[in-house]
Protein backbone atom coordinates (compact mmCIF):
# COMPACT_ATOMS: atom_id res chain seq x y z
CA UNK A 1 0.00 0.00 0.00
CA UNK A 2 1.40 3.49 -0.98
CA UNK A 3 1.72 6.03 1.65
CA UNK A 4 -1.12 8.26 0.58
CA UNK A 5 -3.41 5.24 0.98
CA UNK A 6 -2.34 4.82 5.00
CA UNK A 7 -3.68 6.73 7.70
CA UNK A 8 -1.80 9.36 9.96
CA UNK A 9 -2.50 6.89 12.94
CA UNK A 10 -1.70 3.66 11.44
CA UNK A 11 0.76 1.69 12.91
CA UNK A 12 1.73 0.39 9.26
CA UNK A 13 3.12 4.00 8.59
CA UNK A 14 6.75 2.67 9.05
CA UNK A 15 9.46 4.55 8.33
CA UNK A 16 10.06 2.80 4.96
CA UNK A 17 6.75 3.45 3.77
CA UNK A 18 8.44 7.11 3.11
CA UNK A 19 11.49 6.01 1.05
CA UNK A 20 10.17 7.06 -2.28
CA UNK A 21 8.34 10.42 -1.34
CA UNK A 22 10.49 13.66 -2.21
CA UNK A 23 13.60 14.49 0.57
CA UNK A 24 11.89 17.55 1.76
CA UNK A 25 15.00 18.56 4.41
CA UNK A 26 18.42 16.44 4.76
CA UNK A 27 20.28 17.73 7.53
CA UNK A 28 23.50 15.82 7.93
CA UNK A 29 26.13 15.77 10.87
CA UNK A 30 24.60 19.18 12.43
CA UNK A 31 26.70 20.63 15.27
CA UNK A 32 25.29 24.00 17.36
CA UNK A 33 27.04 25.38 20.64
CA UNK A 34 25.94 28.27 22.04
CA UNK A 35 29.24 30.43 23.92
CA UNK A 36 28.50 30.57 27.11
CA UNK A 37 30.59 32.10 30.31
CA UNK A 38 32.90 29.58 31.51
CA UNK A 39 31.35 26.44 29.78
CA UNK A 40 29.72 26.19 26.47
CA UNK A 41 26.45 25.08 25.95
CA UNK A 42 26.10 22.14 23.31
CA UNK A 43 22.78 22.36 21.70
CA UNK A 44 23.39 20.24 18.89
CA UNK A 45 25.61 17.27 18.84
CA UNK A 46 26.25 15.58 14.96
CA UNK A 47 22.47 15.39 14.27
CA UNK A 48 21.58 13.96 11.25
CA UNK A 49 17.86 13.28 10.18
CA UNK A 50 16.11 13.00 6.75
CA UNK A 51 12.50 14.45 6.80
CA UNK A 52 10.10 13.45 3.45
CA UNK A 53 7.31 15.05 1.92
CA UNK A 54 4.16 13.90 3.55
CA UNK A 55 5.65 12.80 6.98
CA UNK A 56 5.45 13.92 10.24
CA UNK A 57 8.42 13.38 12.28
CA UNK A 58 8.09 13.99 15.86
CA UNK A 59 11.00 14.88 18.37
CA UNK A 60 10.53 14.96 22.46
CA UNK A 61 12.82 14.83 25.07
CA UNK A 62 13.23 17.65 28.17
CA UNK A 63 14.45 21.15 28.06
CA UNK A 64 17.87 21.96 27.90
CA UNK A 65 18.40 18.75 25.28
CA UNK A 66 18.35 20.94 21.95
CA UNK A 67 14.61 20.49 20.43
CA UNK A 68 14.00 24.19 19.51
CA UNK A 69 17.34 24.71 18.11
CA UNK A 70 16.92 21.37 15.90
CA UNK A 71 13.79 23.26 14.69
CA UNK A 72 15.26 26.48 14.33
CA UNK A 73 18.01 25.11 12.19
CA UNK A 74 15.38 22.91 10.09
CA UNK A 75 13.56 26.32 9.52
CA UNK A 76 16.48 28.17 8.53
CA UNK A 77 16.17 30.82 11.62
CA UNK A 78 19.83 29.62 12.87
CA UNK A 79 22.74 28.58 10.82
CA UNK A 80 24.85 25.58 12.67
CA UNK A 81 28.67 25.90 13.29
CA UNK A 82 29.15 22.87 11.51
CA UNK A 83 27.61 20.24 9.00
CA UNK A 84 25.04 20.18 6.20
CA UNK A 85 21.10 22.00 6.41
CA UNK A 86 19.84 20.76 2.82
CA UNK A 87 16.38 22.03 1.86
CA UNK A 88 15.11 19.83 -1.28
CA UNK A 89 18.93 19.89 -2.24
CA UNK A 90 19.93 23.06 -1.30
CA UNK A 91 21.95 24.13 0.78
CA UNK A 92 20.80 26.45 3.61
CA UNK A 93 23.98 27.21 5.82
CA UNK A 94 25.67 28.43 2.65
CA UNK A 95 22.58 30.65 1.64
CA UNK A 96 23.21 34.65 1.78
CA UNK A 97 21.32 36.44 3.91
CA UNK A 98 18.65 37.60 1.86
CA UNK A 99 18.14 34.21 0.38
CA UNK A 100 17.92 33.05 3.92
CA UNK A 101 14.77 35.41 4.37
CA UNK A 102 13.27 34.74 1.27
CA UNK A 103 12.90 30.95 1.98
CA UNK A 104 12.00 31.71 5.52
CA UNK A 105 9.44 33.67 4.01
CA UNK A 106 7.94 31.32 1.42
CA UNK A 107 9.15 27.67 2.92
CA UNK A 108 8.73 27.47 5.99
CA UNK A 109 5.97 27.55 8.14
CA UNK A 110 6.65 28.00 12.35
CA UNK A 111 4.49 27.46 14.93
CA UNK A 112 5.47 28.40 18.41
CA UNK A 113 4.36 27.81 21.90
CA UNK A 114 2.65 30.72 23.91
CA UNK A 115 0.79 34.02 22.55
CA UNK A 116 3.24 33.94 19.45
CA UNK A 117 1.07 37.23 18.92
CA UNK A 118 1.95 41.14 17.51
CA UNK A 119 -0.04 42.61 20.04
CA UNK A 120 -2.95 45.35 18.56
CA UNK A 121 -3.61 43.22 15.31
CA UNK A 122 -7.13 41.27 15.09
CA UNK A 123 -6.87 37.42 14.34
CA UNK A 124 -7.41 38.01 10.35
CA UNK A 125 -4.28 40.64 10.75
CA UNK A 126 -2.35 38.01 12.70
CA UNK A 127 -3.11 35.15 9.68
CA UNK A 128 -2.62 37.89 6.47
CA UNK A 129 0.84 39.14 7.71
CA UNK A 130 3.44 36.72 6.16
CA UNK A 131 1.65 37.32 3.17
CA UNK A 132 1.61 41.08 3.15
CA UNK A 133 5.26 40.89 4.36
CA UNK A 134 6.04 38.78 1.49
CA UNK A 135 4.52 41.75 -0.59
CA UNK A 136 1.06 40.16 -1.11
CA UNK A 137 -1.70 42.21 -2.22
CA UNK A 138 -4.19 43.04 0.88
CA UNK A 139 -7.00 41.37 -0.74
CA UNK A 140 -5.42 38.30 -2.00
CA UNK A 141 -3.79 38.21 1.37
CA UNK A 142 -6.94 37.97 3.58
CA UNK A 143 -9.10 35.95 1.17
CA UNK A 144 -6.13 33.44 1.79
CA UNK A 145 -6.17 33.90 5.47
CA UNK A 146 -9.82 33.58 5.64
CA UNK A 147 -9.64 30.00 3.63
CA UNK A 148 -6.88 28.57 5.98
CA UNK A 149 -8.69 29.90 9.06
CA UNK A 150 -11.39 28.11 8.22
CA UNK A 151 -9.52 24.83 7.00
CA UNK A 152 -8.02 25.13 10.83
CA UNK A 153 -11.16 24.94 12.15
CA UNK A 154 -10.22 28.41 13.39
CA UNK A 155 -13.57 30.26 11.25
CA UNK A 156 -14.80 31.46 14.36
CA UNK A 157 -12.03 33.41 15.79
CA UNK A 158 -12.02 36.35 13.18
CA UNK A 159 -14.48 38.25 15.17
CA UNK A 160 -12.94 37.34 18.44
CA UNK A 161 -10.11 39.42 20.12
CA UNK A 162 -6.71 37.61 20.39
CA UNK A 163 -6.41 37.70 24.12
CA UNK A 164 -10.21 36.35 24.28
CA UNK A 165 -8.85 32.89 22.46
CA UNK A 166 -8.02 29.52 24.23
CA UNK A 167 -5.23 27.92 24.09
CA UNK A 168 -6.54 25.48 21.45
CA UNK A 169 -8.23 28.43 18.84
CA UNK A 170 -4.78 30.54 19.42
CA UNK A 171 -2.83 27.39 18.19
CA UNK A 172 -5.05 26.92 15.30
CA UNK A 173 -4.86 30.31 14.37
CA UNK A 174 -1.04 30.02 14.48
CA UNK A 175 -1.02 27.22 12.60
CA UNK A 176 -2.81 29.06 9.86
CA UNK A 177 -0.38 31.60 9.88
CA UNK A 178 1.80 29.38 9.74
CA UNK A 179 0.35 27.76 6.45
CA UNK A 180 -0.86 30.88 4.61
CA UNK A 181 2.75 31.02 2.32
CA UNK A 182 1.68 27.53 1.58
CA UNK A 183 5.19 26.26 2.88
CA UNK A 184 6.18 23.00 1.95
CA UNK A 185 8.40 22.32 5.61
CA UNK A 186 6.05 23.46 9.06
CA UNK A 187 7.79 23.53 12.07
CA UNK A 188 6.41 23.42 15.31
CA UNK A 189 7.55 23.82 18.73
CA UNK A 190 5.53 22.88 21.94
CA UNK A 191 2.46 23.85 19.77
CA UNK A 192 0.31 21.29 21.67
CA UNK A 193 2.30 21.77 25.21
CA UNK A 194 -0.09 23.84 26.97
CA UNK A 195 -3.11 21.94 25.87
CA UNK A 196 -5.82 19.83 27.38
CA UNK A 197 -5.85 15.67 26.14
CA UNK A 198 -8.77 16.11 23.69
CA UNK A 199 -7.46 19.88 22.55
CA UNK A 200 -4.24 17.98 21.83
CA UNK A 201 -5.60 15.42 19.64
CA UNK A 202 -7.50 17.79 17.63
CA UNK A 203 -4.51 19.83 17.20
CA UNK A 204 -2.01 16.96 16.37
CA UNK A 205 -5.26 15.05 13.83
CA UNK A 206 -4.73 18.73 12.27
CA UNK A 207 -1.20 18.71 11.82
CA UNK A 208 -1.21 15.20 10.80
CA UNK A 209 -3.74 15.74 8.52
CA UNK A 210 -1.54 18.48 7.00
CA UNK A 211 1.22 15.90 6.29
CA UNK A 212 -0.97 12.96 5.19
CA UNK A 213 -3.24 14.89 2.67
CA UNK A 214 -1.19 18.19 2.31
CA UNK A 215 1.71 16.56 1.90
CA UNK A 216 3.64 19.04 4.08
CA UNK A 217 6.47 17.75 6.04
CA UNK A 218 6.05 18.80 9.80
CA UNK A 219 8.86 18.45 12.74
CA UNK A 220 7.32 18.84 15.73
CA UNK A 221 8.80 19.05 19.07
CA UNK A 222 7.34 18.46 22.66
CA UNK A 223 9.17 17.69 25.88
CA UNK A 224 6.16 14.83 26.39
CA UNK A 225 6.49 11.55 24.41
CA UNK A 226 2.35 11.37 24.47
CA UNK A 227 1.86 14.67 22.58
CA UNK A 228 3.45 13.04 19.52
CA UNK A 229 -0.34 11.52 18.09
CA UNK A 230 0.00 9.99 14.77
CA UNK A 231 4.09 11.08 14.44
CA UNK A 232 6.51 8.64 12.77
CA UNK A 233 9.33 8.43 13.59
CA UNK A 234 9.27 9.47 17.01
CA UNK A 235 12.51 10.54 17.73
CA UNK A 236 14.20 10.81 21.61
CA UNK A 237 16.37 13.56 21.70
CA UNK A 238 18.67 14.14 24.64
CA UNK A 239 21.93 16.35 25.49
CA UNK A 240 21.65 17.91 21.71
CA UNK A 241 21.89 13.92 20.06
CA UNK A 242 18.95 11.68 19.00
CA UNK A 243 19.19 8.94 21.27
CA UNK A 244 17.37 6.75 18.81
CA UNK A 245 14.46 5.78 16.58
CA UNK A 246 12.25 5.04 19.41
CA UNK A 247 9.09 5.10 17.79
CA UNK A 248 7.76 1.93 19.14
CA UNK A 249 8.12 3.06 22.46
CA UNK A 250 6.88 6.07 21.81
CA UNK A 251 3.67 4.87 20.29
CA UNK A 252 3.19 2.93 23.13
CA UNK A 253 3.12 5.39 25.07
CA UNK A 254 1.37 6.98 22.98
CA UNK A 255 -1.30 4.93 22.26
CA UNK A 256 -0.99 3.54 25.57
CA UNK A 257 -0.02 0.18 24.41
CA UNK A 258 1.78 -2.42 26.41
CA UNK A 259 5.60 -1.57 25.77
CA UNK A 260 7.07 -5.03 24.61
CA UNK A 261 10.24 -6.35 23.16
CA UNK A 262 8.77 -8.18 20.18
CA UNK A 263 6.46 -5.08 18.60
CA UNK A 264 10.03 -2.78 18.74
CA UNK A 265 11.30 -5.55 16.76
CA UNK A 266 8.62 -5.75 14.69
CA UNK A 267 8.20 -2.72 13.92
CA UNK A 268 11.69 -2.29 13.03
CA UNK A 269 11.74 -5.14 10.57
CA UNK B 1 -39.01 17.37 54.08
CA UNK B 2 -40.97 20.57 54.09
CA UNK B 3 -42.12 22.80 57.47
CA UNK B 4 -45.70 21.22 57.04
CA UNK B 5 -45.09 18.70 60.46
CA UNK B 6 -43.24 21.69 61.95
CA UNK B 7 -46.26 24.04 61.66
CA UNK B 8 -48.09 21.01 63.00
CA UNK B 9 -45.81 20.83 65.89
CA UNK B 10 -45.63 23.97 66.69
CA UNK B 11 -49.38 24.11 67.16
CA UNK B 12 -49.68 21.45 69.30
CA UNK B 13 -49.09 23.18 72.26
CA UNK B 14 -51.06 26.16 71.59
CA UNK B 15 -53.08 28.10 69.18
CA UNK B 16 -51.28 30.49 67.51
CA UNK B 17 -51.08 33.18 64.72
CA UNK B 18 -49.38 32.49 61.27
CA UNK B 19 -47.09 35.50 61.42
CA UNK B 20 -45.67 33.87 65.45
CA UNK B 21 -46.07 30.63 63.85
CA UNK B 22 -43.01 31.73 61.29
CA UNK B 23 -40.87 33.71 63.79
CA UNK B 24 -40.92 30.57 66.17
CA UNK B 25 -39.82 28.53 63.29
CA UNK B 26 -36.98 30.00 62.82
CA UNK B 27 -36.18 31.21 66.51
CA UNK B 28 -36.30 27.44 67.55
CA UNK B 29 -34.89 25.26 64.76
CA UNK B 30 -32.68 27.44 63.63
CA UNK B 31 -31.98 30.15 60.19
CA UNK B 32 -32.38 26.68 57.92
CA UNK B 33 -35.87 26.58 58.97
CA UNK B 34 -36.81 30.02 57.71
CA UNK B 35 -39.82 30.21 55.68
CA UNK B 36 -41.23 33.57 53.81
CA UNK B 37 -45.05 34.67 54.18
CA UNK B 38 -45.82 33.18 50.69
CA UNK B 39 -44.43 30.00 51.86
CA UNK B 40 -46.52 29.60 55.52
CA UNK B 41 -49.82 30.91 53.74
CA UNK B 42 -49.49 27.92 51.68
CA UNK B 43 -48.58 25.72 54.29
CA UNK B 44 -51.57 27.05 56.24
CA UNK B 45 -54.24 27.08 53.56
CA UNK B 46 -53.39 23.24 52.63
CA UNK B 47 -53.24 22.09 56.06
CA UNK B 48 -56.64 24.07 56.55
CA UNK B 49 -58.02 22.51 53.77
CA UNK B 50 -56.78 18.75 54.86
CA UNK B 51 -58.76 19.73 57.93
CA UNK B 52 -55.20 19.47 60.43
CA UNK B 53 -55.36 22.17 61.70
CA UNK B 54 -58.90 24.82 62.19
CA UNK B 55 -59.71 28.50 62.76
CA UNK B 56 -60.01 29.19 66.32
CA UNK B 57 -60.40 33.09 66.97
CA UNK B 58 -59.14 36.24 66.00
CA UNK B 59 -59.97 39.14 63.68
CA UNK B 60 -62.81 38.09 61.01
CA UNK B 61 -62.20 38.56 57.53
CA UNK B 62 -60.37 36.67 54.56
CA UNK B 63 -56.62 37.46 55.48
CA UNK B 64 -55.10 34.55 57.61
CA UNK B 65 -52.86 36.63 59.32
CA UNK B 66 -55.21 37.92 61.13
CA UNK B 67 -56.73 34.70 62.03
CA UNK B 68 -55.83 32.51 64.97
CA UNK B 69 -55.46 28.96 64.32
CA UNK B 70 -54.95 25.66 66.29
CA UNK B 71 -54.50 21.94 65.62
CA UNK B 72 -57.45 19.18 65.36
CA UNK B 73 -57.74 15.35 66.22
CA UNK B 74 -56.80 14.60 62.69
CA UNK B 75 -54.04 16.95 63.11
CA UNK B 76 -52.83 15.67 66.41
CA UNK B 77 -53.05 11.73 64.57
CA UNK B 78 -51.12 13.17 61.60
CA UNK B 79 -48.31 14.70 63.84
CA UNK B 80 -48.19 11.33 65.97
CA UNK B 81 -47.90 9.14 62.84
CA UNK B 82 -45.06 11.49 61.15
CA UNK B 83 -43.11 11.09 64.15
CA UNK B 84 -43.09 7.51 65.15
CA UNK B 85 -42.30 6.91 61.20
CA UNK B 86 -38.57 7.26 60.74
CA UNK B 87 -37.67 8.97 57.82
CA UNK B 88 -38.59 7.06 54.72
CA UNK B 89 -36.20 8.10 52.25
CA UNK B 90 -33.07 7.71 54.28
CA UNK B 91 -30.05 10.18 54.40
CA UNK B 92 -30.84 12.10 50.87
CA UNK B 93 -27.73 13.06 49.82
CA UNK B 94 -27.65 17.00 49.03
CA UNK B 95 -27.01 17.65 45.30
CA UNK B 96 -24.17 20.66 45.19
CA UNK B 97 -24.95 22.58 41.97
CA UNK B 98 -20.89 23.56 42.24
CA UNK B 99 -20.13 20.17 41.35
CA UNK B 100 -22.06 19.52 38.65
CA UNK B 101 -20.53 22.79 36.88
CA UNK B 102 -17.44 22.05 37.65
CA UNK B 103 -17.47 18.51 35.98
CA UNK B 104 -19.60 19.57 33.11
CA UNK B 105 -17.25 22.58 32.88
CA UNK B 106 -14.88 20.43 29.98
CA UNK B 107 -11.17 21.60 29.49
CA UNK B 108 -11.12 25.13 28.61
CA UNK B 109 -13.45 26.19 31.08
CA UNK B 110 -11.65 24.08 34.02
CA UNK B 111 -9.77 27.82 34.67
CA UNK B 112 -13.02 29.13 35.33
CA UNK B 113 -14.69 26.49 37.52
CA UNK B 114 -11.47 27.08 39.85
CA UNK B 115 -12.76 30.46 40.43
CA UNK B 116 -16.42 29.39 41.27
CA UNK B 117 -14.79 26.67 43.90
CA UNK B 118 -12.78 29.85 45.29
CA UNK B 119 -16.20 32.31 45.49
CA UNK B 120 -18.19 29.18 46.65
CA UNK B 121 -15.64 28.91 49.45
CA UNK B 122 -16.04 32.54 50.23
CA UNK B 123 -19.51 32.29 50.54
CA UNK B 124 -19.04 29.22 52.74
CA UNK B 125 -16.55 30.80 55.22
CA UNK B 126 -19.39 34.05 55.86
CA UNK B 127 -21.98 32.09 56.53
CA UNK B 128 -19.93 29.55 58.91
CA UNK B 129 -19.16 32.88 60.79
CA UNK B 130 -22.66 34.05 60.76
CA UNK B 131 -23.89 30.36 62.26
CA UNK B 132 -21.37 30.46 64.75
CA UNK B 133 -22.01 34.41 65.97
CA UNK B 134 -25.64 32.84 65.66
CA UNK B 135 -24.74 30.13 68.19
CA UNK B 136 -22.48 32.73 70.30
CA UNK B 137 -25.95 34.75 70.89
CA UNK B 138 -27.49 31.40 72.92
CA UNK B 139 -26.74 32.52 76.53
CA UNK B 140 -26.81 29.85 79.15
CA UNK B 141 -28.79 31.55 82.38
CA UNK B 142 -29.84 30.17 85.43
CA UNK B 143 -32.85 28.39 84.26
CA UNK B 144 -32.54 25.74 81.42
CA UNK B 145 -34.73 26.45 78.52
CA UNK B 146 -35.37 23.19 76.67
CA UNK B 147 -35.70 25.32 73.42
CA UNK B 148 -32.22 27.24 73.54
CA UNK B 149 -30.49 23.59 73.53
CA UNK B 150 -32.51 22.28 70.78
CA UNK B 151 -31.70 25.72 68.52
CA UNK B 152 -27.99 25.64 69.25
CA UNK B 153 -28.02 21.40 67.93
CA UNK B 154 -29.60 23.03 64.94
CA UNK B 155 -27.23 25.46 64.47
CA UNK B 156 -24.52 23.01 65.14
CA UNK B 157 -25.78 20.74 62.20
CA UNK B 158 -25.49 23.80 59.89
CA UNK B 159 -22.08 24.43 61.37
CA UNK B 160 -20.44 20.76 60.50
CA UNK B 161 -22.33 20.74 57.02
CA UNK B 162 -20.90 24.24 56.24
CA UNK B 163 -17.45 23.06 57.85
CA UNK B 164 -17.59 19.91 55.51
CA UNK B 165 -18.52 22.10 52.49
CA UNK B 166 -15.10 24.14 53.45
CA UNK B 167 -13.21 21.37 53.60
CA UNK B 168 -14.76 19.50 50.09
CA UNK B 169 -13.89 23.33 48.48
CA UNK B 170 -10.18 22.24 49.40
CA UNK B 171 -10.26 18.92 48.11
CA UNK B 172 -11.64 20.45 45.00
CA UNK B 173 -9.71 22.84 44.58
CA UNK B 174 -6.79 20.27 44.85
CA UNK B 175 -8.21 17.98 42.59
CA UNK B 176 -9.33 20.37 39.59
CA UNK B 177 -5.77 21.82 39.87
CA UNK B 178 -4.00 18.80 39.32
CA UNK B 179 -6.12 17.79 36.50
CA UNK B 180 -5.52 21.08 35.16
CA UNK B 181 -2.20 19.79 34.54
CA UNK B 182 -2.54 16.41 33.23
CA UNK B 183 -3.35 15.19 29.49
CA UNK B 184 -6.99 14.10 30.93
CA UNK B 185 -9.65 12.10 28.66
CA UNK B 186 -12.43 14.23 28.74
CA UNK B 187 -15.87 13.66 27.36
CA UNK B 188 -15.70 15.12 23.77
CA UNK B 189 -17.52 18.04 23.21
CA UNK B 190 -18.15 20.31 20.71
CA UNK B 191 -15.92 23.18 20.82
CA UNK B 192 -17.46 26.42 20.31
CA UNK B 193 -17.32 25.97 16.46
CA UNK B 194 -20.20 23.32 16.66
CA UNK B 195 -21.29 23.26 13.35
CA UNK B 196 -18.82 24.91 11.64
CA UNK B 197 -16.67 22.29 12.11
CA UNK B 198 -18.37 20.00 9.34
CA UNK B 199 -17.83 22.88 7.33
CA UNK B 200 -13.86 23.55 8.04
CA UNK B 201 -13.73 20.22 7.14
CA UNK B 202 -14.70 20.46 4.28
CA UNK B 203 -12.86 23.32 3.24
CA UNK B 204 -9.71 21.87 4.85
CA UNK B 205 -9.92 18.58 2.68
CA UNK B 206 -10.03 20.92 -0.48
CA UNK B 207 -7.49 23.23 0.52
CA UNK B 208 -5.11 20.61 1.74
CA UNK B 209 -6.12 18.85 -2.03
CA UNK B 210 -4.60 21.77 -3.75
CA UNK B 211 -1.64 22.48 -1.42
CA UNK B 212 -0.60 18.32 -2.38
CA UNK B 213 -1.01 19.27 -6.01
CA UNK B 214 1.41 22.50 -5.24
CA UNK B 215 -0.70 24.07 -7.76
CA UNK B 216 0.93 27.14 -5.94
CA UNK B 217 -1.26 30.03 -6.82
CA UNK B 218 1.29 32.12 -4.79
CA UNK B 219 -0.12 35.73 -4.88
CA UNK B 220 1.87 37.87 -7.04
CA UNK B 221 4.29 40.09 -5.25
CA UNK B 222 3.78 43.09 -5.63
CA UNK B 223 5.89 46.35 -5.58
CA UNK B 224 6.88 45.81 -2.20
CA UNK B 225 8.78 42.39 -3.05
CA UNK B 226 12.13 43.45 -2.86
CA UNK B 227 13.70 40.31 -3.84
CA UNK B 228 11.33 38.53 -6.39
CA UNK B 229 13.77 37.98 -8.37
CA UNK B 230 16.38 36.45 -6.57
Amino acid sequence: MPPDRVGPNDPRRSRGLWDDAEVILRLENVSKRYARKGDDKIALNGISLELRRGQMMGVYGSTGSGKTTLLHVAGGLETPDRGTVAYKGERLDQMSGAQLRRHRRREIGCVWAGKPWIAGLSVLEQVQLPLLLDGCDHRVAQRAARKFLLACEAGHCIDVDPEDLSDGERQRVAIARALVTEPRLLVADGAVSNLSGVEQEAIMALLGSLAHDAKVAVLIADPSARAMIGANPILYMRDGKLAGTDTATAQAKVYHLPTAGSRRSAADA
Amino acid sequence: MSATHAVLGLLLNKPTYPYELGNQLERRLGPSWAVNTGQLSQIIKRLEKEGLIERVGGATGARDDRRIFAITEAGIQEFERWFSTSAPRGARLPRRPLLVKVSLAGPQRLTEALQQIDSYEDECTTELARLTSEQAKIVDGPIVRADDEFLRLALAENIIEKEGQLEWTKLARERVSWLLEQNAIWPSTRGRAGAANDEARGAREELFRDMAAERHERPKPGKRGRDSAA
